[in-house]
């Protein structure tokens, strides 16, 4: 019903300006929503209209704030340093869902036969190297497809390191202390997992002031499996690596690491190109 | 010439090959071009003054800091832009969220000013239609541009471009050109590239490299120079010689004058090419 | 120039420039009319806000059955509106101008074209009612809101709007019969 009958230029500085009866008003603006033409005609106010758009477009710019976001902020963690360690995470999926695997792997093979002194070993064994899993995956070529541009930043090597081990510590530790749990052993047995995890991750870090953190990260995993391994072969006893004697030799070298990753703090993933 | 930035001696070797062997430049301000087939060394280099690789002996000054030392290389770092040669993506983010998370690696704490500046770069490249796309789904000429939009974030004082316009329609091989003069007439640019044209329309200095060496290093019209009364084309294939079919169906030489050839205007492609092919006699007709 | 439909399609494509041009095409019309409603120009300015941040989100469910794209995004933003008032408990004041003062065109009530209603007789009856009664009346088939958004939009309680608008109704009837 549009197409006879426009808005004349008399009406629409009525109504704009409030002056219309409200019986006319309704008409009009009834038209408008048909109109294109006449809504053309209205008039423009750009300064109101830049800053209408400006606050829409921040809004539906910005990356929706993840939970893992919103929590750190939370604790206090700064917006930037926040959104870095959110992001490390999506980096790879792949590997959040393969420690969720082999976590509840290791539960069900615990449950498979509860009595045998090795039961928790699978969990023993995988817990304390998920966090490494996870640095040298975020390293890796393919999934660090932008290393090259991101070498190229202030943040690039050391900074850059510590934030995605920290990232990936903050996802695991939860995870393996989340599982405990659910195995059957006591959780003073269970935890047996938490030091050989720390004393790894030190382990990679002062590593990677010679060694770059893609060689170092799968090499510690290695040498973990493989000690592991021996120990148990070699003495009969497979959970010698977790009985109280080494969980000190492991609390005291991650200590001494930990100090040593501190003094070197700003040097560490020298090992990589650059 | 102010000097911006400055290698001595560099000298870079990866196993059996040797890409780098005793380089030794300064570039200043403006757009300079590096020419040169692959394995010349360019990407070796670019690599070396972006601060991503560094060089087995010689000295690199990148804005007046020495980048073998630790603390002057992430202050250099703050001060480059680089593109890579096969920029990777994250491709489950969308443009805005990478270059946000470079943004933040380049330091830029405050979210606001953050925010303003991935928005400017996405316009500058003209994709601020897509910061709402994921990687995965944009194209590979967009992505090059999206590589290009982080290397502009924070308006360095040095940009570093190893074959940017990789990918790009001529449009949009266009519309870089403009974007890199307009830079360069504020700030130092390097480029590498397998395009004269690019290196024509843009650069006041061009390099041509080959074999870790520099074989020309002038401007682009001395390049083209250097192939006056060189180049011939003729109607019958020659038989020897560096020459190759024209799309008119004439065959153009370089070099010696082939039997029945005419005399063609020399273009800045016949110059690199005469200054790679040092092995060809050069003798004007 | 591309029309509504392409735009909204492109903006359910996460075409930032699409909504953009959407903005600027709409906006204007659309805070016009809000103000109509309400005089607070800082809640009208959010109720845009909120308005295109709804299209953004939601142009993947508008298809041309659900009528023109202007129409729907009026939906849109006086339900935003609504959402916003509630939010804040103001109450509605009217246009502001009482009904003695308007003048109204001369013969052009004949004119006028009604959409929903095309009769010339209905538009007197309209300006005859009181304003509260032609306001319920307004929020419930011009605006399309429901009674509960009408009632937080009119800030009355929602019997008194399902009075009102029995009773404008009813006044209409008797007036045209």
């Amino acid at each position: 019903m549009s197409g006879t009958w426009h808005v004349d230029t008399d009406l629409l500085e009525r109504y704009v300006s409030s002056r219309l009866d409200p019986v006319t008003s309704m008409s009009i603006e009834t038209h408008l929503t048909r109109c294109e033409r006449c809504r053309n005609t209205l008039p423009r106010e750009d300064a109101w209209l830049s800053r209408s758009w400006a606050a829409i477009e921040d809004t539906i710019g910005r990356p929706r704030l993840t939970v893992i976001e919103r929590t750190l902020r939370r604790l206090g963690v700064p917006e930037h340093m926040a959104r870095l360690l959110a992001a490390t995470p999506m980096l790879s999926r792949a590997w959040l869902l393969g420690v969720a695997a082999v976590l509840t792997f290791a539960v069900a093979a615990a449950h498979w036969a509860p009595a045998h002194p090795a039961a928790l070993l699978p969990f023993l064994v995988a817990a304390p190297v998920s966090p490494l899993v996870g640095v040298a995956i975020a390293y890796a070529p393919r999934i660090d497809a932008a290393h090259e541009m991101l070498a190229a930043t202030p943040m690039a090597g050391s900074r850059l390191l510590l934030v995605r081990t920290g990232a990936v510590l903050v996802t695991a530790t939860p995870l393996a202390a989340a599982t405990m749990p659910f195995l059957p052993a006591p959780p003073v047995v269970t935890v047996a997992w938490l030091c050989p995890g720390l004393a790894l991750v030190t382990a990679c870090l002062a590593l990677s002031v010679r060694v770059p953190v893609r060689t170092a990260a799968p090499l510690l995993v290695v040498a973990w499996l493989i000690g592991v391994f021996a120990a148990g072969q070699f003495t009969g006893d497979r959970l010698l690596p977790f009985q109280p004697p080494a969980q000190m030799v492991y609390g005291t070298t991650a200590a001494v690491l930990a100090v040593f990753v501190y003094l070197r703090r700003s040097r560490l993933d020298a090992g990589g190109t650059r | 010439m102010t000097t911006t930035v400055s290698v001595h001696e560099l000298t870079k070797t990866f196993g059996r090959v040797k890409p780098l062997d005793g380089l030794s430049l300064d570039f200043g301000p403006g757009v300079t071009g590096l020419l040169g087939p692959n394995g010349a060394g360019k990407t070796t280099l670019l690599r070396c003054l972006a601060t991503t690789l560094a060089p087995d002996r010689g000295d690199i000054r990148v804005l007046g800091l020495d980048i073998a030392d630790r603390e002057q290389r992430t202050e250099a770092r703050r001060r480059l832009g680089y593109l890579p040669q096969e920029p990777g993506f994250f491709t489950r983010f969308t443009a805005f969220e990478l270059l946000d998370y470079i943004a933040i690696l380049k330091e830029m704490t405050d979210r606001r000013h953050r925010h303003g500046e991935v928005r400017r770069v996405l316009a500058e490249v003209d994709l601020a239609d897509r910061a709402t796309t994921r990687i995965r789904k944009l194209s590979g000429g967009m992505r090059q541009r999206l590589a290009l939009a982080q290397a502009l974030l924070g308006e360095p004082e040095l940009l570093v471009l190893d074959e940017p316009t990789v990918g790009l329609d001529p449009e949009q091989r266009m519309r870089f050109r403009a974007l890199i003069s307009r830079l360069g007439e504020s700030r130092t640019v390097l480029l590498s590239t397998h395009q004269t044209e690019d290196v024509a329309a843009l650069c006041e200095r061009v390099i041509t490299m080959k074999d870790g060496q520099v074989v020309f290093d002038g401007t682009p019209a001395g390049l083209t120079a250097g192939a006056a009364g060189l180049v011939w084309q003729s109607a019958e294939r020659p038989h020897a010689g560096l020459f190759w079919r024209t799309s008119e169906g004439m065959y153009r030489t370089l070099g010696q004058r082939p039997a029945g050839a005419e005399p063609a205007d020399p273009t800045i492609e016949d110059g690199y090419l005469l200054a790679l092919d040092t092995s060809s006699t050069a003798t004007a007709a | 120039m591309e029309d509504d439909v392409a735009l909204l399609a492109a903006a359910a494509e996460g075409r930032v420039e699409a909504l953009r041009t959407l903005h600027t095409r709409h906006a204007p019309w659309l805070r016009m009319r809000l103000s109509r409603r309400c005089p607070d120009d800082d809640i009208v300015d959010e109720a845009i806000q909120d308005t295109f941040l709804a299209i953004w989100n939601s142009a993947g469910r508008y298809a041309p059955s659900r009528g023109e794209p202007a129409a729907w995004m009026w939906t849109i933003a006086v339900r935003r509106l609504v959402s916003l008032l509630r939010g804040r408990g103001n109450r509605w004041i009217g246009s502001g101008v009482p009904l003695e003062d308007v003048q109204v065109p001369e013969g052009s009530v004949e004119d006028v074209v009604m959409l929903k209603l095309g009769h010339g007789d209905l538009a007197t009856a309209l300006q005859r009612l009181s304003p509260e009664l032609r306001a319920a009346l307004q929020a419930t088939v011009l605006d399309g809101l429901t009674v509960r958004e009408a009632a937080i939009l009119l800030g009355i309680p929602q019997g008194t709007v399902k009075t009102r608008v029995m009773r404008a109704k009813a006044r209409l009837r008797e007036h045209l019969a």
